[in-house]
C-alpha cells in the first residue's frame, strides 16, 4: 500500500495555479496522442497516454475507498482498453482529453459497482451515450472556451464548495451520501453545489 | 422546442455518475431531445475532468501496461444496434428497454383513460414506467409519497402549472398535488420515474390506492 503524501481527492481550491487550463502544450500533447491512436492505432502514442493516465485512473478508482486494489487494477485495464477502442470518436475541438478519459472511467466504475452488487440490468453505461451529431462550428468554439473556463472556475471556488464537488465527482457520492459523510444537512450540500454551478452558468453565459 | 429541463442538481449528479439507474436513464432520455442540457452536461463533465487531472497519481506497473497492450487486438464487444422496426424518434436507451413497439408491451389499465407499462431497469428503488393517457384523458388528482420525474415522449399534457410536449422534463415532489390532462388530438405517452407509488387524493379514486404498488426493479 502506497502511502498518500498529498491531499486526497479534494485539491486545495485556493491554489488556482495548480489547475491546468487546457490551452497549454501539456494538455494538447494528450489530445494529439489520442488523435494518433484513433487515426492510426499508434501504439507508441497509446503507451505514452497510458503512462500518464493509468496512474490517474487508479487514483480515481481508489478515491472514496469503495474498490479494492484488485478491482482498481481491473478498472485501469478496462478503461485503457476502452480508450483504445473509442479513440476514433474523440474530437479534440469538443472535449479536453482529461474530460474524455474521465467520462469513460466514470462509466466503467459505475458498471463495475453494478456488477459487484449483482445489479441485474439490461443496460450498460455505454447505452447512455448519445449518438454524436455534427455541430455548428460556433458551438464547438463555444464548447472549447467553456471547457477552459470551467477549469479556471475550479481554481476560484471556495474550499467548502470544492470539497463537495470532489466528493461527488471523484468519490462517486450522491448529494445525500456526501451530506452524511461530512455531517452536513442535505440542504447545505445541495446549496453549495448549486452555488458552484450557478457560477459556472454565469461564466457560460458571459 | 423543449421548454422544461431537469434542475441543475440532477444534471450535476448525472454528470458525476451518481444518479440511480432509473433516474439517470430518464435524464439521458431528456438529453437526446435537448441540446441546451447536453451542453450543460458537457461543462459539468469538465468539472470531473478538472478534478480527475488533479488526482494524486497512484503507481501502475509496467506489467499492467503489457497486459493491456496484449489485449489491444481483442475483438471489441458487440454493441447494441437499433432494430429495424424501432421508432427512431425514441431515445436509443428507451428503444432498448422497450425492445419493439409500444403495442407489444404489457399495459395495465388503471382507469378508463390511463394505462401503465412497467419497464425493467434493475433499479430496485425506482419504478420506471410508461404512462399512456388517451387523448384528452385525465389522470385523477394525486400526490406522491416521494419524487416523480416525468418525460413526455409523444403527444402532450397539461396540468395546474403548464403545458408539456415531447422532450419536456418535469419533477414533482411528494407534496405537489396535480391533475395531468392529455392534450386533444393525440394520445400522450410519458416516461415516469417514481420512488414511491402515486396516491389518488379524491374520495372517488382512493379505492385504487391499495391496488397501486411501487413496481421497481
Amino acid at each position: 500500500m502506497v502511502e498518500k503524501t498529498t491531499q486526497s481527492a479534494a485539491p486545495p481550491a485556493q491554489n488556482s495555479g495548480k489547475w491546468n487550463v487546457p490551452t497549454g502544450r501539456r494538455t494538447d500533447e494528450w489530445s494529439q496522442a489520442l488523435v494518433s491512436v484513433g487515426e492510426s492505432q499508434d501504439r507508441a502514442a497509446f503507451t505514452r497516454f497510458f503512462r500518464h493516465f493509468a496512474p490517474l485512473i487508479k487514483a480515481f478508482a481508489l478515491s472514496g475507498s469503495s474498490l479494492s486494489a484488485t478491482h482498481a487494477d481491473e478498472l485501469v485495464q478496462e478503461v485503457m482498453l476502452k480508450v483504445w477502442q473509442k479513440a476514433g470518436g474523440f474530437n479534440p475541438e469538443k472535449a479536453a482529453a482529461s474530460t474524455w478519459v474521465y467520462t469513460i472511467a466514470r462509466n466503467c466504475r459505475t458498471d463495475m459497482f453494478r456488477r459487484l452488487q449483482k445489479f441485474d440490468t439490461p443496460l450498460a453505461s455505454d447505452d447512455f451515450e448519445l449518438e454524436s451529431e455534427e455541430e455548428e462550428s460556433f458551438i464547438v468554439l463555444h464548447t472549447r472556451r467553456g471547457s477552459e473556463r470551467v477549469r479556471e472556475l475550479m481554481g476560484e471556488l471556495p474550499p467548502d464548495q470544492a470539497q463537495i464537488l470532489a466528493k461527488v465527482y471523484m468519490e462517486g457520492k450522491s448529494h445525500s451520501e456526501a451530506a452524511a459523510e461530512l455531517d452536513l444537512p442535505l440542504g447545505t450540500v445541495k446549496s453549495r453545489v448549486r452555488l458552484a454551478i450557478q457560477k459556472l452558468q454565469a461564466l457560460m453565459e458571459a | 422546442m423543449v421548454k422544461h429541463h431537469p434542475p441543475a442538481d440532477f444534471l450535476t449528479e448525472y454528470a458525476a455518475g451518481v444518479l440511480p439507474m432509473a433516474q439517470s436513464a430518464c435524464v439521458a432520455a431528456h438529453l437526446s431531445y435537448c441540446q441546451r442540457c447536453r451542453h450543460i452536461v458537457e461543462r459539468l463533465e469538465d468539472i470531473g475532468g478538472a478534478h480527475f487531472e488533479q488526482l494524486d497519481p497512484q503507481p501502475v506497473g509496467d506489467s499492467m501496461l503489457d497486459r493491456v497492450l496484449a489485449r489491444l487486438d481483442d475483438p471489441e464487444p458487440l454493441r447494441y444496434a437499433r432494430s429495424e422496426a424501432s421508432d427512431d424518434r425514441l431515445p436509443g436507451l428507451l428503444d432498448r428497454l422497450i425492445n419493439g413497439d409500444y403495442a407489444d408491451l404489457a399495459w395495465k389499465r388503471v382507469t378508463q383513460s390511463l394505462s401503465i407499462s412497467y419497464l425493467k431497469t434493475g433499479d430496485l428503488e425506482h419504478e420506471f414506467a410508461l404512462y399512456r393517457i388517451a387523448e384528452g384523458g385525465k389522470i385523477p388528482e394525486h400526490t406522491h409519497g416521494g419524487s416523480e420525474m416525468t418525460l413526455v415522449l409523444s403527444g402532450g399534457f397539461s396540468d395546474e402549472s403548464g403545458e408539456y410536449h415531447p422532450g419536456d422534463f418535469i419533477v414533482r415532489e411528494g407534496w405537489d398535488k396535480h391533475t395531468p390532462v392529455a392534450l386533444e388530438g393525440e394520445e400522450c405517452i410519458c416516461l415516469a420515474v417514481l420512488d414511491a407509488p402515486l396516491r389518488f387524493t379524491r374520495l372517488r379514486h382512493r379505492w385504487l390506492n391499495p391496488l397501486i404498488k411501487l413496481n421497481a426493479g
